[in-house]
């Protein structure tokens, strides 16, 4: 998370050099969705676009970044208090574009954060077949019947990038097992039901 | 000998002169005899104490060790062999007196066998191959308070710690899921259950 810094609101009048508002928009949405690390080279994209030096386009998007990042975090959804953030002296225009633009995608924008928030490794598929045991090496003949569950689950996205690991783990799981299982996936319900009616 | 029910393959020459010395024993003998012999059975992992209380079997009824094993040994034959093709008591009963029991004694193992044979099944069904077992689950859920992203939160998680058994290593896995994905798990588990149910 980064916080809004000094020089900021400085760079971010750099944008008024800016060739129409869907460039600002698109600026934006980048900004905010770029992490530190990858700044440096969206910098260097939206350059030339601007007609400004390497190092200024570096302040503008590193603005952006944590203009935009501090709304989502402190969750501001009015436009007055967005329009607070800006001090006295900004570009009128540009101040109402900015708003304009943040309010539209605060939404998106903090299910992204959301979804890329720090987590165990998170289940993100199962499948389960039911098979019938008919022979062992123990017992020529029987019908036991057992579960095969497939989990499958993804490492923390933050650390992989763009290339998620997923791995498959299959599980088998007896008539015993599964009825234990589904117990305490019972009183995990109930706690939560419980706690939802509060 | 005819057919036997308990084994395709010959039985060992010594298995009728171990029927034979069985049949010496009083029916007091051989019904301890048979106890220590389904106390064994039904817990295989008490060698120890199978032992013993075979040592102490001889020493009371002044039989000497070694040949009391050997008699051990093959009655033995016949309650592995049946165990593995699902044997009745009669099947049990017939195969004893083709092997030179005498029927007293043999109805009387029967009998025993009739009364354990559950429990032994259910040992041996538990034997059978597992492939990464589950063992133990535990869970904790609550609530994300914040976030370096997000200063408020307020949204649900549930984690699952899930115990694995690996060939003979236990392995651990943590898992975290949302309130969406519990319900659908717990839903999915509940058609596993059914569907296991119909089969049993």
């Amino acid at each position: 998370m980064a916080a809004l810094r000094d020089g900021d609101f400085a760079a971010l009048q750099i944008l008024l050099k800016a060739p129409s508002k869907d460039a600002v928009r698109q600026l934006c949405q980048e900004g905010f969705s770029s992490p530190p690390a990858a700044l440096g080279p969206l910098a260097q994209r939206a350059g030339p676009g601007l007609a400004v030096s390497a190092e200024e386009a570096e302040q503008l998007v590193s603005a952006l970044h944590n203009l935009t990042r501090h709304v989502v975090y402190r969750g501001l959804t009015r436009a007055e208090d967005i329009l607070c953030l800006f001090p006295e002296n900004f570009h009128q225009n540009l101040k109402n574009l900015l708003t304009k633009i943040i309010l539209e995608n605060i939404s998106a924008w903090r299910n992204e954060a959301q979804a890329s928030q720090i987590s165990l490794p998170r289940l993100v598929d199962m499948d389960w077949r039911v098979d019938i045991k008919t022979s062992s090496d123990s017992i020529v003949r029987m019908a036991v019947p057992t579960c095969l569950l497939q989990l499958k689950i993804q490492e923390d996205a933050a650390l992989c990038g763009n290339n998620p690991v997923v791995s498959a783990l299959t599980v088998e799981l007896s008539k015993e097992t599964l009825d234990t299982m589904l117990e305490g996936l019972g009183r995990i319900r109930d706690q939560l039901s419980a706690v939802a009616n509060k | 000998m005819g057919l036997l029910n308990f084994t395709r393959e010959p039985v060992p020459e010594a298995v009728g002169a171990d029927m034979h010395n069985l049949n010496q024993l009083s029916a007091q003998q051989f019904s301890a005899l048979t106890e220590v012999l389904f106390r064994f059975l039904t817990e295989p992992k008490e060698v120890e104490r199978f032992l013993t209380q075979l040592s102490d079997f001889a020493t009371m009824n002044k039989i000497s060790l070694g040949p009391l094993k050997n008699i051990v040994k093959s009655i033995l034959l016949v309650p592995n062999g049946a165990l593995k093709r699902n044997l009745s008591s009669e099947q049990v009963r017939a195969d004893f007196i083709a092997l030179g029991l005498s029927e007293e004694k043999a109805s009387y193992f029967a009998e025993q066998w009739k009364v354990n044979s559950p429990t032994l099944t259910r040992l041996a069904v538990g034997q059978t191959l597992m492939i990464n077992q589950l063992i133990d689950m535990e869970w904790k859920f609550g609530v994300t308070a914040g976030s370096s992203e997000l200063e408020k939160v307020g949204s649900i998680f549930l984690q699952l710690k899930l115990v694995i058994k690996k060939g003979s290593q236990l392995e651990n896995v943590y898992v975290e899921l949302t309130l969406p994905q519990f319900y659908s798990f717990l839903h999915e588990m509940e058609r596993v259950k059914t569907s296991l149910e119909s089969f049993s």
